[in-house]
């Protein structure tokens, strides 16, 4: 990295501070190629005992970012590019390989992910659902109408969850999920999905949680959403930070280099790549209060 | 992702500008808090333990026709196959006294460990999509399935009983037979401590899961459920390791107190107790340390 040029001092406190995150993914792949040749006698057994080989799948490299109360943060990438890893690992759903995120209440990840127990029916997955986000009962009698009203599940309400749709099913989790005010929130894409009713009532209840919420993360492939809702874009591409600033200037490039990709410019577009991560500027967090306490 | 290129030019790199920020305030995400605190998180936790014990149990045996009556049936089932081989087969229950009753306590108690070890062992690694969708204290989960066999268990414990008082030769009710509460409260807690500890090992290694079956077989024939501990009486270092497995005296006690007119021994008291104590202790450091593990991908 190019040495620091300046000194930038954050009033306040932060909202999320990552610092340094990176995530590996170990998985297993059938892909022959690239073993170191076992002596021969071992392969049968080797391949005998395990036909497969584990890989590492760097997901995110070294990421630091710094966010404050009342901003809004889209995060724009191609497929694959490690968008909901990194909202996966602010929302503390799954530990970065390295680094740490730190935020000052724990951040309430939105979206259809939130899989719940298929043999029971959905009501009963809606009490389990609020109890886990730590509600209280009396929290969850108040909520429960206007949860089962959002999810659009009416009678099918008390039928087992395995016995839903794909979309009957992410509605509900949709509708649990959003049933909590976090100060923090964190929304994947999510909302594309459901028919055109439910992505309206969806889309209003994101307005409304997104007025309450201080601090908002959005991943979304939709621009015009990341234009209305965010006041900040982060571009995210092959695991790597390429971009951070204003959603208008952002998306412009963005859009530049999605078209040359799609045109099969692969040249013009690693040019702009580049030039992108040249002019970006990358926080080298450091705590100022690190000298009399250590870092927690 | 799958496309990258392993020699990709070392292109620009981004200006590192140092940030000095106020971490005061914050906390790290996902940070496992102080065991004290752990411990009182769980405590907050606790109407989530108990309704999805509580729902679970509802619906653990939807499938099937003859629905929760399994969870009666299916020790009952076990304990005839074990009278059948043990008892007029291989006639293993010479000597002892009212043998079937003997049996009965025997194969009922132990399947009710052997089942809250080998469902609690999973209650991480089955748990996933819970455990990435919500943030709350992962030993919930463990405490939870415990729990669940226990409601599951109620009407086996009950079962139990009635097989105990109908079957010849019949015994009497007598005020002792509450002494199965305590038995069964200290069964509980060494089953969720050993639950903490498997259900960690089994997050990690995958693999554990496969032996569990086989070390609950080993121990179920060293807990004499079937004949008497006299039986070994010529090889006093195995007679020895029996009087200290946790679940002998389980079992031994529950025969004591309902069967043999007596409170049982001090001796197997204390051992029970400090087994039962010990391993929930061990269990839950051993859980907590792990805690911020549980989300990631095996």
């Amino acid at each position: 990295m190019a040495e620091s040029s300046d000194l930038n001092f954050i009033e306040g406190t932060p909202a999320v501070v990552i610092d340094k995150v990176s995530m590996t993914y170990r998985t297993t792949s059938r892909s022959r190629d690239g073993s170191s040749a076992p002596a021969v006698r071992w392969k049968g057994f080797r391949s005998a005992v395990n036909r497969t080989k584990a890989v590492e799948v760097p997901a995110l490299k070294e990421l630091s970012l710094v966010v404050e109360h009342g901003e809004s943060v889209g995060v724009i990438g191609r497929n694959g590019s490690g968008k909901s890893t990194l909202l996966k690992l602010v929302g503390g759903q799954v530990p970065p390989t390295s680094g740490a995120v730190y935020a000052t209440s724990t951040p309430v990840m939105l979206g259809v992910n939130a899989a719940l127990i298929p043999g029971l029916s959905g009501d009963q997955n809606i009490v389990l659902g609020c109890l886990a986000m730590g509600m209280t009962h009396q929290q969850i009698d108040a909520k429960y109408e206007a949860i089962v009203e959002l999810s659009g599940l009416e009678e099918a309400i008390h039928m087992p969850m395995k016995s839903y749709s794909a979309g009957m099913s992410s509605r509900l989790r949709f509708a649990i999920a959003a049933s909590i005010d976090p100060e923090i929130l964190i929304i994947d894409e999510a909302l594309n999905t459901g028919d055109a009713q439910f992505k309206d009532r969806t889309r209003k209840k994101m307005l409304e949680l997104l007025g309450q919420a201080g601090t908002v993360f959005l991943v979304s492939h939709s621009m015009p959403t990341i234009k209305e809702l965010c006041n900040r874009a982060i571009w995210i591409d092959q695991g790597e930070l390429i971009a951070d600033g204003d959603p208008d200037h952002i998306i412009k490039w963005y859009r530049m280099f999605t078209q040359k990709l799609a045109e099969g410019d692969r040249f013009a577009a690693m040019k702009l790549r580049r030039r992108m991560i040249n002019d970006l500027e990358v926080a080298d967090v450091a705590d100022r209060n690190s000298l009399r306490r250590s870092r927690a | 992702m799958s496309t990258e290129t392993p020699a990709k030019p070392q292109g620009p790199q981004p200006t590192a500008v140092a940030t000095s920020v106020n971490l005061r305030g914050l906390r790290r995400v996902g940070a496992r808090p102080p065991l004290l605190d752990y411990l009182v998180s769980l405590w907050d936790y606790r109407h989530f333990v108990y309704y999805d014990a509580q729902a679970r149990v509802q619906t653990g045996n939807e499938q099937d026709k003859l629905g929760r009556a399994w969870l009666v049936l299916s020790p009952l089932l076990n304990g005839l196959m074990f009278y059948l081989i043990m008892g007029v087969l291989l006639k293993s229950g010479h000597g002892i006294e009212n043998f079937v009753a003997y049996l009965v306590i025997g194969v009922f108690l132990f399947q009710m460990s052997s089942r809250a070890i080998s469902v609690s062992s999973r209650a991480i690694a089955g748990n996933k999509n819970v455990i990435h969708a919500f943030q709350f204290p992962r030993a919930s989960l463990v405490l939870a399935a415990n729990l669940r066999e226990l409601f599951a268990n109620i009407p086996v414990l009950i079962t139990m009983l009635v097989l105990v008082i109908i079957l010849p030769p019949a015994e009497e009710i007598s005020l002792r037979w509450l002494m199965l509460v305590p038995v069964v409260g200290l069964q509980f807690l060494f089953n969720l401590g050993l639950g903490l500890i498997l259900a960690r090992l089994v997050s990690m290694f995958n693999d554990v899961n496969q032996l569990i079956s086989y070390v609950l077989r080993l121990w179920m024939y060293m807990s004499c459920l079937f004949f008497s501990i006299d039986k070994f009486d010529s090889v006093p270092w195995l007679k020895g390791v029996m009087e200290y497995n946790p679940l002998y005296n389980v079992v031994h006690l529950a025969r004591e107190c309902v069967l043999y007119g007596s409170l049982g021994s001090w001796r197997a008291w204390a051992i029970l107790a400090l087994w039962s104590l010990a391993t929930l202790a061990i269990g839950m450091v051993f859980f907590w340390k792990g805690e911020e593990s549980y989300g990631r991908e095996l």
